[in-house]
């Protein structure tokens, strides 16, 4: 971004909510440098990716100051990463809303927003959040304009900010049109950028598991590597890349390690070298069993995954995921499942299989495909390339809210669980690729003597909800 | 017999997208016709929508935990504009919390909606047979009073 018209868009964003005005950039600077590295984001990251261990973060966020801080403080001893996940008001820049959340909860004494709400709230509660922990703090939210979030959180002290202008557009509105949020994240990693400059590590982190529900994996990996780079062109630094589990361990463990590849080649393509890679595995992120021992279990395989994928960090589900927003206790059983499940496998030498290897060639070999269309859609310009994209459905998302996505891709489970498309809609894949997924989902549907469907994707949707992977009929 | 109409959408600043299309779909396929808003869906939308298609029910979802504040005096709203008798079903994780289901119910009742579905577990099938009944139930108390 043109840094004047970037100085003078800041004057507005700043101006749109009164806590605006107490965004002072070098005061924040001052306190960035002066944050311990126990509390750095980046730091904490690149120390699990020197000794190749797993970081665990939990999501959390309730509505009032102190209450926020109580929650984190009860989860810190648990957790490695600690988050503060926005509420759903200031994700749509409903200020006026969430101040009501904010009186509601203090009259109630009880949360009534499900989240933090960082804008009302202002810079200097965000301080007391960071000065009140000894442990490196994100925000977690789904906002597809993030820029006055983003100066009050980062000018507060937080060191990591999820999100992206796709990923946090096709699965978190309805209406936003694609240029407008990805522009919006181009201020955001810009924003980010300046704070690098004067010596300030802030990590992005793209939302890699998009509509959390069967997302293949060439979909998400694709857009998590045209997310990192739209970020390394405003000057980000720190990148961790984003998966969703599936379900399958073999094309689990396969997406992260071609997610790390696929995302250095084409880094290294646009011609960045000075960047810190990690990658972030998401616990199964659908629907969750509503006992909570089957969910733990869930959690548990969750765990061991996500070190078998040999992912940075994990962000760890609860047992309360089928109700809603878990309680503080909840979630830190979570934490300890997915803590005792890690410790259970971390002496384990990575898995070398050949089946992992194929998936993983397959997984590469199709993100290269969405991928280059985007670059050649864009004529090398991928902001423009990724709006072209969503339109002509060469990138889609199954589920998604927004109006942008085409929403002809259907996903399906093949007869080992691994997510296949059932439907390829306009994804540019190559005939073998289609061929593969059709063959595999037709091995299905003659186990199971009957078509693969419709309802075939609705069983597998609910599946893991009912007790198992795969939407087996009764 | 023509199809009955009904509204459906996710209320409030709430985009969970997936049961939504296939409540859309599962209504359609079993005798309904579906004006779908999707997600994000004001009060006014759902009311909006319901006049316009001369809608006799109005499926409200909600997964976020903001239902308490997002559904305040939509049945009010309803009927001053209105839209009485109206069928009114919410189902979903309704509040921020693990809270025991029947307090949860008890307080959307409350507020008026007829039937409150806490955790979205109920068979769709099932479903299908109750909103025609409480339609019909709706149409014979019209036909009453006039």
């Amino acid at each position: 971004m043109d840094k004047d018209i970037f100085e003078k868009e800041r004057q507005q964003v700043l101006q749109s909510w009164p806590t605006g005005k107490d965004v002072d950039f070098n005061e924040a600077v001052d306190f960035h440098q002066n944050l311990p590295s126990e509390k750095v984001f980046s730091k904490q990251l690149q120390k699990a990716l020197d000794s190749g261990t797993i970081l665990l973060q939990p999501r959390a966020g309730v509505a009032l100051v102190d209450e926020h801080i109580r929650l984190l403080s009860f989860l810190e001893d648990y957790a490695d990463l600690l988050p503060t996940t926005i509420d759903a008001y200031t994700r749509q820049n409903r200020y006026e809303d969430a101040q009501k959340g904010i009186e509601r909860s203090t009259q109630a004494q009880r949360s009534l927003l499900n989240g933090f709400p960082a804008v009302n709230h202002g810079v200097s509660a965000c301080r007391k959040i960071i000065e009140s922990l000894d442990k490196p703090v994100e925000v977690r939210h789904g906002t597809p304009d993030a820029r006055l979030l983003a100066e009050i959180s980062l000018a507060g002290g937080f060191t990591s900010y999820e999100g992206g202008g796709i990923s946090y557009n096709i699965p978190y509105t309805k209406s936003v049109p694609l240029e407008r949020s990805i522009r919006d994240w181009q201020y955001v990693d810009a924003l980010v950028g300046k704070y690098e400059e004067q010596g300030c590590s802030i990590n992005r982190e793209p939302f890699g598991p998009l509509s959390g529900t069967l997302v293949p994996p060439c979909i998400s990996n694709a857009i998590a590597v045209i997310e990192g780079i739209l970020a390394l062109e405003q000057g980000v630094k720190s990148l961790t890349l984003g998966y969703g589990q599936a379900g399958n361990l073999i094309q689990d463990i396969a997406a992260i390690r071609a997610l790390k590849e696929s995302a250095t080649t084409y880094f290294g393509q646009f011609g960045y070298t000075d960047y810190q890679l990690s990658t972030v595995f998401h616990q199964w992120m659908g629907g969750f069993p509503e006992n909570e021992a089957q969910a733990f279990s869930v959690i548990s395989w969750g765990g061991v995954v996500a070190v078998m994928s040999g992912a940075t960090k994990v962000i760890v589900k609860t047992p309360h995921e089928a109700m809603g927003i878990p309680t503080k206790e909840a979630n830190r059983d979570g934490l300890l499942t997915t803590r005792q499940s890690i410790r259970m496998v971390s002496d384990l030498k990575p898995l070398a299989l050949k089946d992992i290897d194929l998936e993983q060639e397959i997984i590469k070999e199709e993100t290269k495909a969405l991928i280059d269309s985007v670059i050649s859609l864009g004529q090398g310009d991928l902001a423009k390339g990724a709006v072209l994209a969503f339109k002509a459905g060469f990138l889609d998302v199954p589920f998604a809210p927004s109006q942008n996505n085409v929403g002809k891709v259907l996903p399906i489970r093949d007869n080992n669980g691994a997510v296949r498309l059932f439907d390829t809609g306009n994804m540019p894949l190559s005939d073998d690729i289609k061929t593969y997924h059709r063959d595999r989902i037709a091995e299905r549907a003659a186990y199971e003597r009957r078509e693969a469907s419709f309802q075939m994707v609705i069983d597998d949707i609910y599946a893991i909800s009912k007790g198992k992977l795969v939407g087996r009929p009764k | 017999m023509d199809k009955m109409q009904v509204v459906l959408g996710v209320i409030g600043s709430d985009c969970h997208a997936v049961g939504n299309k296939i409540l859309d779909r599962f209504f359609s396929d079993n005798g309904y016709s579906v004006t779908n808003l999707g997600v994000m869906v004001s009060q006014d939308e759902f009311i909006d929508a319901a006049i316009e298609t001369g809608a006799e029910a109005i499926l409200v979802s909600s997964l976020y935990g903001h239902a308490e504040i997002d559904c305040e005096g939509f049945r009010e709203r309803c009927i001053e504009r209105g839209l009485d008798p109206i069928v009114l079903y919410i189902g979903g994780n309704l509040v921020v919390g693990k809270n025991d289901r029947a307090i949860v119910e008890k307080q959307f009742l409350d507020m008026g909606f007829d039937r409150v579905f806490v955790p979205p577990n109920t068979e769709l099938i099932d479903q299908a047979e109750i909103l025609q009944e409480d339609i019909l139930k709706n149409r014979d108390l019209s036909t009453r009073a006039i």
